[in-house]
């Protein structure tokens, strides 16, 4: 496949506004839905937040602490519909990967088809040829490069296939979705399919994960697009559900749409709790609140964490970054760095008497924890050797 | 998952060349310059900019660094800066879109939100920057405080004052420096 191909299939593939990312202005890759329901791209969402506190939505400013997993829906409807574009995405942001050094998850149509209900049967024709999971290889480089050599085989199931309603089922009824939500670990349901519980979290009948943010909004570039690609099926969905809700009004899902994380109160960066620059692996809480639970045993760059809940719940997901986690790695208990080695993480290395000025600013401003003034007889010390060491040997531990 | 911090992210960014696939090395013109994944942005930018331009406005790069613009505004009818040409710097961070771009006014404006330096008061340009913002959407804003001048965050409190105080006296005054510096 030489780069003429490339070019002459971008033309003839339009892509429709609804499908640029608003932040890199290029068709979505790998996209993630938020629970406001706007979609933007794996490594736009994740660049866009803030890792000190509360990230908003580029778009609505919806704010959000998780960092949700990857439609897989969406992509494969995207590689199926724009195969040409979207393997050209593919190998840009694998270039920009590989020079980073972190990758984000490999997507096989097996984790597609899960989600699809085993009894309908669906013939699955991306498939061929055998793929890995998450799991699998043991070396992220390598499976990259297998990832390449699939590439041609891809490239031609892909532009075969025709996109199917079975590529867009609800998991919960097993229908075309209609008004589709996202939830936080990527599966797609209808909106009239959710439930919430009383006073407990959403729980993804599929993979068993809860969804944090309250209530999820219809994803309407979704939506919109299977409206337009089965109008027909779409249509009897309609119909179907709202005849479903006129016989029971009372259970019209927004209505129990409860304000977001209501147990969440607005947290300083700087209070004991929060690990500024690190997420949770499994829930995408992003920074961590609480423990910290860090992975010795791997080894990628990106390190794998649990928060507390996830590590409780001995949570098998893989990690967001393709790391090779397995259950039997060991774990250790990771408390919040000092306020010194936060501001070094954040802020980079400055000298210490700029520092003590940010310590002595935030600290007159009241929002300083417990642990503030201890820490300010500590800056003395800082300069001694021993202790920078060991502030260094800390932080390779943690970034390692 | 660890993220890293802005330093080392933009170290990271910085590094990148164009990658075999993109559409930057595919266009007209064969770039030997690195094109990260800011550069990319910034260029898509500049076509959509140069084919819908927002009336008014024009921007585009100095030279051959994508990062360093330089745009201009015209000021518009029905206020004291009408018929003024105001030119600014802008300046993308290497995270950008990320971190928002830096706007400069080269020329001087009687004007509670831009100081004597050239720097703008614009809550979008700091807090509230969101990556799915533009420098269309930037120049829109910029215009915007033309119009209608927000006294309430000034950076130049006696601007502010007069304005709020006896509005034909500050419209005077802003319709002589636009003869005087825009003309």
């Amino acid at each position: 496949m030489d780069d003429n191909q490339i070019s002459l299939g971008v033309e003839q593939e339009e892509i429709p506004d609804s499908f640029i990312c608003c932040v890199c202005l290029d068709l979505l890759y790998k996209p993630i839905v938020l629970s406001c329901g706007h979609v933007s791209c794996f490594w736009c969402v994740h660049r866009s937040m803030s890792s000190l506190g509360q990230s908003q939505c580029p778009l609505c400013r919806h704010e959000y602490n998780h960092f949700p997993t990857i439609c897989q829906m969406l992509h494969f409807l995207l590689l199926k519909k724009y195969p040409v574009a979207y393997k050209r995405r593919e190998l840009q942001i694998l270039e920009e990967e590989k020079r980073s050094g972190c990758f984000s998850p490999l997507l096989d149509a097996h984790g597609c088809s899960s989600q699809a209900s085993q009894d309908l049967h669906i013939q699955n024709n991306g498939t061929a040829g055998p793929k890995q999971t998450h799991g699998g290889d043991y070396d992220g480089i390598g499976n990259v490069a297998d990832e390449e050599k699939n590439f041609p085989l891809n490239m031609d199931s892909g532009s075969g296939d025709r996109i199917s309603v079975a590529d867009a089922i609800c998991a919960a009824c097993k229908q075309l979705s209609f008004h589709p939500v996202v939830l936080n670990c990527g599966h797609v349901y209808c909106e009239s399919c959710i439930v919430k519980p009383d006073e407990q979290m959403l729980r993804c009948v599929v993979c068993q994960s809860s969804h944090p943010s309250g209530f999820p909004k219809i994803c309407l570039v979704l939506g919109h697009f299977l409206e337009e690609q089965f109008p027909k099926e779409y249509a009897l969905r309609r119909a179907a559900v709202q005849l479903k809700q006129a016989d029971s009004k009372h259970e019209n899902p927004n209505a129990c749409a409860t304000k977001a994380d209501t147990q969440r109160k607005k947290l300083s960066p700087w209070s004991d709790q929060v690990h500024i620059r690190f997420g949770c692996d499994s829930c995408g809480m992003f920074p961590i609140i609480g423990d910290r639970y860090n992975c010795l045993d791997c080894f990628e760059k990106k390190g794998f964490d649990l928060c507390s809940h996830c590590y409780n719940t001995n949570s098998k997901l893989p990690g967001r970054f393709n790391q090779q986690h397995t259950p039997e790695h060991r774990f250790k208990l990771v408390r919040k760095d000092s306020i010194r080695n936060q501001l070094k993480l954040v802020i980079g290395d400055i000298d210490d008497i700029s520092l003590a000025l940010i310590i002595a600013s935030i600290s007159s401003e009241g929002t300083i924890s417990p642990d503030a003034p201890e820490d300010a007889e500590n800056r003395s010390a800082a300069h001694a050797p021993s202790t920078s060491s060991g502030d260094e040997q800390d932080e390779s531990l943690t970034s390692d | 998952m660890t993220k890293p911090a802005a330093g080392s992210l933009a170290g990271m960014l910085t590094m990148t060349k164009p990658s075999a696939g993109s559409l930057a090395s595919r266009s007209t013109w064969v770039s030997t310059t690195s094109v990260s994944s800011s550069g990319k942005r910034i260029q898509r930018e500049m076509v959509e900019l140069n084919l819908d331009p927002p009336p008014g406005c024009c921007a585009g790069p100095k030279g051959d660094n994508l990062y360093n613009w330089v745009a201009t505004i015209i000021g518009p009818p029905g206020t004291p800066y009408q018929g003024g040409i105001y030119f600014l710097d802008i300046t993308f961070p290497c995270d950008y879109p990320f971190q928002p771009p830096k706007v400069v006014f080269k020329t001087r404006i009687y004007h509670c939100n831009v100081d004597s330096a050239g720097n703008v008061s614009l809550e979008i340009l700091k807090d509230s920057w969101s990556p799915a913002l533009t420098i269309t959407k930037v120049l829109q804003a910029l215009q915007s405080i033309f119009t209608k001048p927000d006294p309430y965050n000034p950076l130049v409190p006696g601007i502010a004052h007069l304005y709020l105080q006896d509005e034909a006296k500050h419209a005077e005054l802003a319709a002589e420096w636009t003869l005087r510096f825009a003309k």
